[in-house]
């Protein structure tokens, strides 16, 4: 089976004021059809950038210096702005860290739902409602026309995420790129979490690129680990091989880290 | 929470409001209608608020005059806020070349004192009600554009717009849906208050001959008018001045129950 995405070589700085801080250099990834892949490494290491530049949604300072991306035989890096808002939202969805802050605030749940649906399905309003409402239910949420109704704010973190994973959806993308998800959800909605994007994954049929910096996760839910240290990856393995040999002494790290936070 | 200033001040619009669009019904006489046996008449039964040196129903003149003040303070502020919000957001979002121009441009608008800039443009044109409404419009969208660039400097950094191009959604649309939308709680406070600061404008401009023409009736020219009978008929100067009095207070206060609000 071919790889739906492919990240060869790639290499982002940022540029301050006078200096310039390489973010990436040299990361390389794939990810096959229906499969899952986890991003981890600590904070800094590189691993949103990297997930970021695919649609090229980084920040202002960021540059993209070299490097391949290729998304079902397209390169990214070189299709202009116009190519890209059409891809962004519908073949490759983002899931962010904290639900809350990455909603409008001044738009309802299901206004900002609607709004994905009409931008890349061109469907009426009243399809796109009822889409919605089917999109809520998919994500369990059980009272979805309060939901869709409800600011951001007035909604749990748990909550919030799962509407953030349906608007994700909305159009059926190939890839879902997950980044630390789970990160400010207590552990019992993690876990729900988690086991709702395995179970669509398997529905719908996409691929996911979970991003983490906690290899229990990674454990859980992996294919295959890719492993970013100092913004280049340092070691690429099934998720079964990776526990019971780390090559990389930072791989050791974390999982010495995972291990003494587990036996506490 | 009750918050007293804005309904008093919404009351107090309100009222004059619908003043002003009844004013052809409820005014009981017709404002220009000089009558020469009845010059210069107290408050009475008969002329509410006197009548004035051509023995014009003052009560009826300013009815009219409601009308004139309200709308160019309304559509003068309406250019000012939709200039300032769109050049404002230009700035802000783009930032770089566009922002240094658009705020340059601004610094130079700021540097001139309104009031003169448009008593200069106004001895050019002719003094009209529509060009008191654009000269002011033109003189005024700098304050709404900084406010809104200042908003969307920090807000486009914010994490629910990369989610929106994250999204596939175009920068006409993160700046028209996502970005305006969250910026114009202070844009509000601040035309409100604008819409009072126009008036006054107006009743200057008109006051000094170069507003509102005779034999319009607008509160500014019902003042030159007192200023030569001051002596003899106070009610000319007196109710004229209370109508300004009570609008700007009633703007002012809207503005400062919405700035509680929206905090």
């Amino acid at each position: 089976m071919g790889n739906l995405l492919e990240i060869k070589n790639l290499k982002v700085e940022f540029h301050l004021d006078e200096r310039v801080i390489t973010a990436v250099d040299g990361a390389y990834l794939n990810i096959k059809e229906n499969e899952v892949v986890v991003l981890a490494g600590e904070s800094g290491s590189g691993k949103t950038i990297t997930a970021l530049s695919i649609c090229k949604i980084l920040p202002r300072n960021a540059h993209i210096v070299w490097g391949v991306i290729n998304l079902a035989g397209r390169e990214m890096l070189c299709l202009n702005e116009n190519e890209l808002i059409k891809i962004r939202g519908k073949d490759i969805a983002y899931i962010f860290q904290e639900p809350v802050s990455f909603l409008n605030p001044v738009y309802t749940i299901g206004e900002q739902i609607i709004e994905v649906i009409k931008l890349h399905q061109g469907k009426n309003k009243k399809e796109a409602y009822e889409e919605t409402i089917d999109l809520l239910k998919k994500v369990r949420i059980w009272e979805a026309k309060r939901v869709f109704q409800s600011y951001p704010h007035q909604l749990s973190g748990g909550l919030n995420q799962r509407a953030f994973i349906a608007m994700s959806l909305a159009c059926n993308p190939k890839l879902l790129i997950a980044d630390e998800p789970t990160t400010s959800l207590d552990v019992t909605i993690e876990k729900e979490i988690l086991d709702l994007l395995l179970e669509l994954k398997n529905k719908l049929k996409f691929s996911l690129l979970f991003i983490t910096h906690n290899l229990s996760i990674a454990q859980k839910i992996a294919d295959r680990i890719f492993i970013m240290y100092k913004g280049r990856v340092v070691e690429e393995a099934d998720s079964q091989e990776l526990f019971k040999s780390a090559k990389h002494f930072h791989t050791q790290e974390l999982l010495s880290a995972y291990e003494r936070i587990g036996r506490i | 929470m009750k918050n007293t200033y804005l309904i008093t001040g919404i009351a107090i619009i309100s009222i004059l409001s619908v003043i002003a669009l009844l004013a052809p019904w409820i005014s009981p006489y017709d404002p220009a209608m000089i009558a020469q046996d009845s010059l210069l008449i107290p408050p009475s039964a008969k002329h509410w608020m006197g009548t004035d040196s051509l023995g014009r129903d003052l009560l009826s003149r300013i009815i009219y005059g409601c009308r004139i003040s309200l709308i160019i303070g309304v559509i003068a502020v309406g250019i000012a806020v939709f200039l300032g919000v769109i050049l404002g957001s230009l700035s802000g979002f783009y930032g770089r070349f566009m922002d240094t121009l658009i705020m340059r441009f601004a610094d130079i608008m700021l540097c001139f004192p309104t009031f003169f800039l448009i008593l200069a443009v106004v001895a050019f044109l002719e003094p009209s009600i529509i060009n008191i409404m654009v000269i002011i419009g033109l003189t005024s969208w700098m304050g709404p554009a900084r406010l809104i660039r200042s908003e969307i400097l920090s807000l486009k950094e914010r994490e629910f717009i990369q989610a929106e191009k994250a999204i596939g959604a175009s920068s006409a649309r993160i700046i028209m849906r996502h970005l305006i939308p969250n910026a114009i709680g202070p844009v509000l406070v601040n035309a409100t208050l604008g819409i009072a600061g126009a008036i006054l404008l107006e009743t200057g401009l008109s006051f000094l001959g170069l507003g509102v023409q005779p034999p319009i009736p607008s509160w500014g020219n019902i003042l030159i008018e007192a200023k030569s009978t001051l002596g003899i008929a106070w009610w000319i100067t007196v109710f004229p001045g209370l109508a300004i009095l009570v609008t700007i207070l009633g703007f002012n206060f809207i503005a400062e129950g919405l700035k509680k609000i929206i905090g």
